[in-house]
């Protein structure tokens, strides 16, 4: 084990990885930048190095601060936490070079991933479903037998494209030759190319992901799934655990695909593997090679420490539990509670004047926060995380309710109200809700 | 490095010594919960931080028998003396070029913009802290080998 471990991160998740550190006897290191000097996750930390100025690309992002951190302290592991360096694989290379651990999968395993377009050919022969795609497409006769064995709607798409230039979409047979010939047009004015594939479009998909846990020695297991579908602009608000859309031996079935896929690939440590799920179908979008904002939620259904797992790992030992260990029980909701205004979502930096977090039985707060608390400008607004865990998906709904009303932050603006409302939709309630869903209730207020 | 046990509030000294800028003052003294802190500027570095609650006399007034010597001061004060160079980076401060060999500086040497005061080592990269202006080296305030944090003060230079 470790000795001593440096927290490359801020916030409540640097405050994370310092809880699972205590508990397992080992030292930490908080880095900070300048304006983070009174934050909670230096004043807990065993010790503290200031890394550099407020902009992350001076502090948090600094590597050779960080490196030099650990060399001043003696840290002999860096656990990266999620953003900032967690998925930078010259990060974990510069470590190693220094004979420091990065608590993390391995440098190739992290640029594999980080490449969008490799990550997918990587999933389609480790056996993981993706979007079904065409190769380029050159005559009608061609992208209407594609278009029939894959099914409508399908997006026309221009092999040079990007920035959604280039992408006609068509509902049904009679739009896909104006579409095909649309993106061509488009296609050759924009990228000076005409060719084009045809995509699957996925009209009302949710997006469930699947927690991997893996030792690097020959283990690999799933922890089931997330239901992350409540985004905003990409952005996650609410996430779930199991998936309300999910049943038994659907779980199990993508559950066996991943951790199958993980072991081919021999990963290391934790993971999470993002899927868009229509009509009973999973495509995956991407990889993240780290531990998620969201892994509370798994933690509390499996009952698990992610973070002392993924440290254990890292040191060297092996996976402690085989599948038919695994347990799922009850069901957990993750509310982000954001420095912004609820109706907006315009940033609300300022001083925290009054901060009591919920309590009770099967109530959880991540966060960095407490009264007097000023939160800097310069880093996300992501201030704390409620969860909750009950036995049935309806306790839980009915304790998140209970722990939203006893959260009081005062001095600044939160999503608190948001959630508030949500937990009074019936959509929400039944949990009948896919991607677009949130995006369309708050235009829906808007327009009120 | 920050250990749990130091509880100095640079950043009070700062705002302290913005007042003394602003209002023209040459003293200010304020205590709180024990902690009495005064900023004062003239030609010596006078400001003192003390923590004994209550028996801080001025220190300059030269009556005072040697026997009652106390413990040296806190030295993050001089952060606010407008020559202080702080540290870019985080790393080691190494003195001297090489081991056993003389210090770049001393207290009492003159020195030029530009000249080296002393170097970091960070990610095995020993980096040259040069001085800002051209003085006289008042104040070293690292030890030789001794670890420092972005923005850590590291010496002073008076200009001349």
């Amino acid at each position: 084990m470790f000795d001593k471990i440096l927290i490359a991160n801020r916030g409540e998740i640097a405050l994370r990885v310092e809880r699972a550190c205590k508990e397992l006897g080992v030292a930490t290191v908080a880095v900070h930048s300048t304006a983070d000097a009174d934050a909670m996750h230096v004043r807990l930390a065993d010790e503290s190095v200031c890394i550099g100025a407020p902009p992350a690309k001076d502090s948090y992002l600094n590597i050779p601060a960080i490196v030099a951190a650990c060399e001043i302290t003696g840290a002999d592991a860096v656990h990266p936490g999620y953003g900032f360096l967690a998925e930078n694989a010259r990060f974990a290379e510069i470590l190693e070079e220094h004979d420091i651990t990065f608590i993390g999968p391995s440098a190739e395993h992290v640029r594999l991933m980080g490449d969008k377009i490799q990550a997918k050919v990587a999933a389609r022969v480790l056996g993981i479903p993706v979007v079904p795609g065409s190769g380029p497409v050159n005559s009608l006769d061609e992208a209407r037998s594609f278009a029939r064995e894959i099914g409508y709607p399908v997006l026309v798409k221009a092999a040079a494209g990007g920035g959604g230039r280039g992408m006609k979409l068509a509902l049904e047979e009679s739009q896909l030759e104006p579409a095909l010939a649309a993106a061509r047009n488009e296609a050759r004015a924009a990228f000076g190319d005409p060719t084009v594939y045809l995509e699957k479009y996925l009209v009302h998909p949710r997006h469930i992901e699947v927690q991997v846990l893996a030792d690097g020695q020959g283990n690999a297991i799933h922890l089931g799934e997330r239901d992350c579908s409540l985004q905003r602009r990409h952005q996650k608000l609410w996430e779930e655990a199991p998936s309300p859309a999910l049943n038994n031996s659907e779980r199990a079935r993508i559950g066996e695909i991943v951790a199958n896929a993980m072991h081919e690939l021999n990963y290391r440590g934790v993971g999470t593997v993002e899927f868009l799920y229509e009509g009973g179908e999973f495509y995956f979008i991407e990889m993240n090679t780290r531990l998620q904002v969201e892994h509370t939620i798994t933690e509390m259904i499996t009952g698990l420490d992610l973070v002392i797992e993924q440290i254990r790992i890292a040191a060297g030992a092996p996976l402690s539990l085989r599948q038919e260990d695994m347990r799922f029980d009850g069901h957990a909701i993750e509310c982000r509670i954001n420095a912004e205004n609820p109706h907006t979502f315009r940033p609300s930096p300022g001083t925290i004047t009054h901060f009591h977090p919920p309590g009770g039985l099967g109530v959880r707060v991540d966060s960095g926060a407490y009264a007097g608390y000023t939160i800097p400008p310069y880093y996300d607004s992501l201030i704390g995380k409620l969860i909750v865990h009950a036995r049935t998906r309806n306790e839980c709904l009915m304790r998140l309710k209970r722990a939203l009303g006893e959260f009081v932050v005062d001095g600044i603006e939160t999503t608190i109200p948001l959630f508030n409302a949500l937990i009074a939709e019936p959509d929400i309630v039944d949990g009948n809700y896919d991607i677009h869903w949130l995006e369309t209730y708050l235009s829906r207020l808007g327009n009120r | 490095m920050t250990k749990k046990e130091a509880t100095f509030d640079k950043d009070l000294v700062r705002e302290l010594a913005a007042l003394l800028e602003e209002t023209g003052l040459t003293e200010i003294e304020i205590e709180h919960e024990g902690k009495r802190v005064r900023v004062a500027r003239g030609v010596n570095l006078t400001t003192t931080l003390t923590t004994d609650g209550g028996q801080s006399e001025a220190r300059e007034t030269a009556a005072r028998p040697a026997t009652e010597a106390r413990p040296p001061q806190p030295r993050p004060d001089i952060v606010i003396h407008p020559g202080t160079v702080t540290s870019p980076m985080v790393g080691t401060a190494y003195r001297s070029p090489e081991p056993g060999a003389p210090p770049f500086v001393e207290v009492g040497t003159r020195v030029a913009a530009g000249q080296t005061l002393l170097i970091i080592e960070a990610m095995k990269t020993m980096n040259q802290i040069p001085s800002p202006r051209a003085g006289t080296v008042i104040a070293i305030l690292v030890e030789d080998g001794q670890p420092v944090e972005y923005g850590e003060p590291l010496a002073v230079i008076e200009q001349r």
